[in-house]
């Protein structure tokens, strides 16, 4: 009987394994990824095709030649970083500057931190900020979509003659086409930001397959919504209304696809929420009163920085103590 | 809403394959090896040598200390050698080894399968035949039954549980004795509440054996009506969830009560037995039947649904002997547990001999049980969710890493029931029970040292 394995309890295993963990945010992806593709056609075809191959090629010439680990790009992570990375970009963007920044995500906001589980901040965010600061004019650029699909359905929700279900809404019928718009197609973003419906699938996706808990993601959009909701009721000239803030500007993709990532967002439930409100209300800040008018990004990455010390002050809540 | 534990736990596949095979009675082998370490605490000391003529039982051990047990003889003949043998584990323990020779039980025991319901009034007395009977817990454990019976001074029990969960996966055996010996576990129940000084009692089962559940309340009503002394006594379904059958997660779900760390349950009045050990209780009292007998699973994926069984076994016979009667060992098994897969023993040595404690020869192939490549941790958070006890194990294997015990300890990693919830849900197949049982065992020798400097 000496072929008998002995090996210390437990004896069983769960088979999600970080590989098929990464793989369902790959998955979740796809609509996103289906949509942009079919609204902007070849070049976010070459955007996403660029940022995902150096993004693998990256990290496998880091872990072979730099690190001289064991190669890592079995566990999908460097996809997630190449799509939301193209995801974050302008089709337009040229494929150098795609390139540039998968360098920075993967070769430095990875790979000098130690690779996957060690970053401190979310690898395609840290590729497109810096894109944003180095690279201003591309990545303004927003394009007008030259997709496989275009002039049917864009021209349809585009139009200005409103569509059949308008007329039913009567006074506020323009209005509500936008928002229709926007949770659609909302053209002229970058791909991420193109239909909340399809990023709200992947969401959906996300919670079904139990990989992520959807108290961070709702906390950053209810924190939008009510900062945008209390200054757009004291003045709703000055300020966008919240369905516009949680619908536009990357905030679904931020707070659905990277406030979530694992290793940068917080271990705690009531960690995960004040990372959650954190965002929100920077994220709002920046666009009512700061430069730029997004910025999900940015908040994002601030708060990932905050991340140990929310570790630190939230714990679990134990048995018996 | 069902009741189940508040925090954490985890919903492996069940797997009861075996739960439809009846309880068969295991024929006697021509010798068995009687371990006399089969319970929590010092081992007991031989009362008998080489030579000596005993009978179905017989006291062969005595105990050696407060938290110990008699040990009985399970069969009748001569006693052929006292000395060291491999347990389970491979480790040298002291066996009685005896030569089968008849069946000739000692004088008192009734063996008749007349139900006793009515319940002896001296708790004392039963008490002392709890203890002379050798029972001990016969959920895992295996402490000794009559010390928790007998509540510390000042303390007092508001609440006896008795855990049928069963909730580790393709365990059957404590199933089928509810279906089969229903009323024997309730009369148990009955008696151990007396004892406690009748507080209520809960028999909590998981809802995933609503036959279980539902032949417990028909024997339970049946002895309402026929008999004194079951008052206060009901039957309650438990979600499934693992480890429901945890003795503070089983108090939490019933009591919505939590023991303290480092308490006991009888802290928060709580007194916890399984229902097996309820059967052994009624065996002792109602028919001075020593426990030397025992019910055990034969399971897994690999054995054909003919091969699956549930056996009344004495205590000693070799589990390889248990094995081949029920048809040999499948090809596939890679690993052999001795009680459930996930806080079960890997069989080192299927020579070893069964215990009071044994429950289940669990075979699981290779592909089941190897475990993935170690790879880094991804914070996923996983293992923190999956803890019952609300720890964060990816917090304590890196601590333990690093030996940084003070750390450990204000984590609370004495804390640690050892239920393998962490390790079977991380993705990264990081082995972190492994690294946190070895640091829990210093921390807590860390603390018993404070305790008796100060
Ligand atoms: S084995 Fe210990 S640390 Fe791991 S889940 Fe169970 S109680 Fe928590
Ligand atoms: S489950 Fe594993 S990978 Fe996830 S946080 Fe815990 S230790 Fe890390």
């Amino acid at each position: 009987m000496d072929k008998l394995i002995v090996s210390p309890s437990p004896h069983l295993h769960t088979k999600t394994s970080t590989k098929s963990l990464m793989r369902d945010v790959v998955i979740a992806l796809i609509p996103a990824v289906v949509v942009s593709v079919l609204f902007y056609g070849w070049s976010e075809l070459l955007v996403l095709g660029v940022s995902v191959a150096s993004c693998l090629l990256l990290e496998y010439l880091i872990t072979k030649y730099l690190l001289k680990t064991s190669c890592t790009l079995g566990d999908w992570s460097a996809v997630i970083t190449g799509v939301l990375l193209a995801l974050n970009l302008p089709a337009t963007t040229p494929w150098w500057v795609v390139f540039i920044g998968a360098v920075v995500a993967i070769g430095i906001a990875k790979m000098t931190f130690g690779g996957l589980g060690q970053n401190l901040f979310n690898p395609a965010l840290v590729g497109r900020v810096f894109l944003l600061i180095s690279f201003p004019t591309y990545m303004t650029d927003w394009a007008k979509p030259q997709g496989f699909i275009t002039n049917s359905i864009v021209d349809a929700y585009s139009g200005a003659t409103p569509l059949g279900i308008a007329k039913g809404l009567g006074p506020q019928g323009v209005e509500a086409m936008d928002y229709l718009n926007m949770l659609f197609l909302n053209i002229g973003g970058s791909a991420g930001e193109l239909s909340a419906i399809a990023l709200l699938l992947g969401f959906a996706y996300l919670l079904i397959r139990k990989v992520i808990k959807p108290y961070i993601t709702l906390s950053i959009i209810g924190t939008v919504a009510v900062f945008s909701g209390i200054f757009y009721l004291a003045n709703p000239a000055e300020y966008t209304d919240p369905l516009f803030n949680i619908l536009s500007g990357g905030l679904l993709l931020g707070a659905i696809f990277m406030a979530t990532d694992y290793v940068t967002s917080p271990m705690s439930k009531w960690g995960g929420v004040v990372f959650g409100v954190g965002i929100g209300v920077i994220t709002m800040l920046i666009r009512y009163f700061g430069a730029y008018p997004e910025g999900v990004s940015f908040a994002i990455l601030i708060m990932n920085s905050v991340v140990p010390l929310l570790n630190k002050w939230f714990h679990t809540k134990k048995y018996g103590r | 809403m069902m009741k189940t534990f508040s925090i954490g736990g985890i919903h492996p596949s069940d797997k009861k394959i075996s739960k439809d095979c009846k309880i068969e009675v295991l024929p006697v082998p021509s010798k068995v090896f009687i371990s006399v370490a089969q319970h929590l605490g010092a081992p007991a000391t031989p009362v008998v040598k080489a030579g000596d003529q005993v009978k179905v039982g017989q006291v062969i051990a005595e105990p050696a200390g407060f938290i110990s047990a008699y040990v009985h003889s399970s069969v009748s003949g001569t006693v052929k050698s006292v000395g060291p043998r491999k347990d389970i584990a491979g480790n040298n323990v002291v066996h009685i080894e005896i030569d089968v020779e008849g069946d000739e039980w000692v004088e008192g025991v009734d063996l008749s399968d007349t139900l006793v319901t009515e319940i002896p009034q001296d708790n004392k007395a039963i008490l002392d035949k709890i203890k002379m009977c050798g029972v001990v817990g016969l959920g895992g454990a295996t402490f000794p039954a009559h010390v928790k019976l007998c509540p510390p001074p000042g303390k007092k029990a508001d609440c006896l549980i008795l855990n049928g969960a069963e909730c580790e996966p393709y365990l059957t055996s404590d199933y089928r004795i509810m279906l089969e010996r229903s009323k024997e576990i309730v009369i148990g129940a009955a008696i151990m509440k007396q004892v406690l000084g009748g507080c209520p009692a809960v028999i909590g089962i998981e809802e995933n054996k609503p036959e279980a559940i539902k032949a417990m309340k028909a024997a339970l009503a049946e002895l309402q009506a026929a008999a004194k002394g079951y008052e206060g006594i009901s039957v309650m379904s438990l979600k499934k969830k693992y480890p429901q059958g945890g003795e503070k997660q089983l108090i939490d779900a019933v009591m919505k009560r939590q023991v303290k760390s480092m308490g006991l349950p009888i802290d928060v009045g709580a007194v916890v037995q399984n229902v097996a050990t309820s059967l052994a209780v009624y065996e002792a009292v109602q028919k001075n039947k020593p426990l030397i007998t025992n019910t055990l699973t034969v399971t897994g994926d690999c054995l054909p649904l003919e091969k699956q069984h549930n056996y009344l076994f004495r205590i000693g016979m070799p589990l390889s002997y248990i094995a081949e009667y029920a048809g040999g060992v499948p090809e596939e098994a890679a690993k052999i547990i001795s009680g459930g897969p996930m806080m079960g023993k890997a069989i080192a040595n299927l020579d070893a001999t069964t215990v009071k404690g044994s429950s289940s020869l669990l075979y699981l192939t290779a592909e089941q049980t190897v475990r993935g490549v170690e790879s880094a941790c991804i914070r996923c958070g996983k293992c923190a969710e999956a803890c019952p006890m609300g720890l964060e194990p990816f917090l304590l294997q890196k601590y333990a890493r690093n030996s940084m015990m003070d750390e450990l300890e204000e984590n609370a990693i004495q804390d640690c029931i050892e239920c393998g919830c962490c390790l079977y849900s991380c993705p990264a197949n990081i082995p972190l029970l492994d690294i946190i049982r070895i640091a829990k065992g210093d921390v807590i020798k860390i603390i018993r040292g404070r305790a008796i400097k100060n």
